[in-house]
């Protein structure tokens, strides 16, 4: 399971994460509600080994997540869907998705099914694999990068803000084919202001204020929670 | 008739060796962010390598290019660690510094070690050929077939292997590229290897046909960097249709126009393309 104990992320002066600790257990999805730079991205980036973490420490299945490099971090089942997507845009679907199994690089077989596997999950992909991820529409281009976090095998998939910028009716494709993933045995760590969407799919959540993790609870104790409807859900 | 024809060949000679040198440039452009601008001296030191090997070591015309080559190419990757590794957050004006700063010192080595006299590199096949009433130099066929093949198996690697992807990625995205693993320092050294190794071929191809000197780097510098301006900082392409447009104006204009004209034209058409599009020719994606 992901266990982080004490997590604190400084930038310069200016703290982003004050001392985090929350944990995702395995076959879980966990939704992490907060606003517009709460440090949800801080905390992703730091558990996919980008941003150095100032004090305590994460780990996965007792590999430590913090004070390696994004190549070990992905190497040992933990890939980051980031938001923005940061796909390769000029580089077609399929280029984007075989680079996505960089890590496991030797092992040709295992990419070519795993590329089976995500083209199943997306059919919509399928007939753009050759195009370039750029020219996708916002919708299917997310599917490209959740499809790409995916071709690392991961065993805890970190997913920051998937539902950004896109038409409702894609929202709930995408948090469709997230549910998906986690069935086939993946655990999720999901950042999302869409929190209606968010609480749907999962079974826990947290919610992250300033850099400090407010509130948490269960699906239903989160739904309900009357700090939470008013702020998240706009209830 | 004939006099375009010999024209012709001179200009694709020309632009394959321009080729050469700016895609390097526009590779580690494309994945450092950084104008590299000790590259010339990576062209220039590949000619004196050739030079070294071909008098020193007593080796044939093709071991002469392919030692100078990687020799360019490790020293390029060592130049990658320890000059720009280092500066790899500093702000962007201090890489840009620091390859000045290595383009001047490998002109003192260079001159240092072998003089600062022009040096002369014999052409493997000397004479010419006559095809169609159309006399070119055996040179330049060799330089013309060459950079062909160079480019092709560049591209090759680029498009059909997944270590050129990687390349392309990290120009793409560096921190995506971080994501899915791959690791940027030494996609970063190895593409400084490939541009010092293109920047030798080059110079060891068009050398028998000029005169070897530690300040033919800067002329090509500027040409170069002109060449990637044109067709997009960072873009593959862009830097093959640029290196052609240059030594065709370069090549036509200093025929039919005047010799001395040769390199205004060049760069007037720099000015011109910039006016009308200022991201060059080939606009890439972010």
């Amino acid at each position: 399971m992901l266990e982080v104990r004490d997590l604190s992320v400084n930038y310069g002066h200016f703290t982003a994460l004050h001392s985090i600790s929350l944990n995702v257990n395995p076959g879980e999805i966990v939704v992490m509600l907060g606003a517009n730079g709460a440090g949800k991205s801080t905390l992703f980036r730091t558990l996919s080994g980008l941003q150095r973490a100032s004090g305590g420490s994460a780990k996965w299945k007792n590999t430590p997540l913090t004070g390696g490099t994004p190549e070990y971090n992905v190497a040992h089942g933990v890939a980051q869907c980031p938001e923005g997507r940061l796909l390769f845009p000029d580089l077609s679907v399929e280029k984007n998705l075989r680079l996505g199994a960089f890590v496991h690089r030797k092992d040709t077989a295992g990419t070519n099914r795993e590329l089976e596997r995500v083209y199943t999950l997306f059919p919509d992909l399928v007939q753009k694999r050759n195009a370039p991820a750029g020219s996708l529409s916002g919708g299917q281009q997310q599917m490209v990068a959740i499809a790409r976090s995916l071709m690392a095998r991961p065993e805890l998939l970190l997913l920051d803000e998937p539902s950004l910028g896109l038409a409702p009716m894609v929202v709930e494709q995408v948090f469709a084919a997230i549910q998906r993933v986690n069935e086939a045995g993946v655990s999720v760590l999901l950042a999302e202001q869409n929190a209606y969407a968010a609480l749907d799919i999962a079974h826990r959540g947290y919610v992250m204020e300033s850099g400090v993790l407010t509130l948490q609870g269960t699906q239903q104790e989160l739904m309900t929670d009357d700090r939470v409807r008013s702020a998240y859900l706009g209830v | 008739m004939t006099t375009f024809l010999q024209q012709l060949f001179n200009a694709v000679a020309l632009g394959g060796v321009y080729a050469l040198v700016a895609l390097g440039l526009t590779l580690v452009y494309g994945v450092m962010r950084v104008p590299n601008f000790a590259h010339g001296g990576l062209y220039m030191l590949g000619a004196y390598l050739t030079y070294a090997s071909l008098t020193g070591l007593g080796i044939g015309y093709v071991p002469a290019l392919i030692l100078a080559a990687i020799g360019v190419a490790l020293l390029a990757a060592l130049m990658e660690r320890v000059i720009f590794y280092p500066l790899r957050d500093a702000p962007h004006v201090s890489p840009m510094i620091a390859a000045i700063g290595v383009l001047f010192f490998l002109e003192a080595a260079v001159q240092l070690i072998w003089g600062p006299d022009f040096k002369q590199i014999p052409a493997p096949i000397n004479g010419i050929v006559e095809i169609g009433g159309v006399i070119v130099t055996w040179q330049r066929l060799i330089i013309i077939a060459a950079s062909v093949v160079v480019v092709v198996a560049l591209n090759y690697f680029l498009k059909r292997t997944l270590t050129g992807a990687t390349i392309e990625a990290m120009s793409q995205n560096r921190e995506g590229a971080r994501l899915v693993g791959i690791n940027t320092n030494r996609v970063g050294a190895l593409t400084f290897a490939i541009s010092g190794l293109l920047a030798a071929a080059a110079a060891a191809l068009i050398a028998p046909t000029l005169l070897v000197s530690p300040s033919m780097g800067e002329v090509m510098n500027l040409k170069v960097f002109a060449i990637i301006i044109l067709g997009g900082m960072g873009s593959v392409p862009g830097a093959i249709v640029g290196a052609f447009l240059l030594s065709f104006a370069e090549t036509f204009g200093g025929a039919y126009i005047s010799l001395d004209f040769a390199d205004v034209i060049g760069f007037a058409m720099l000015v011109l393309v910039l006016a009308i599009r200022p991201q060059g020719l080939f606009k890439r994606g972010t």
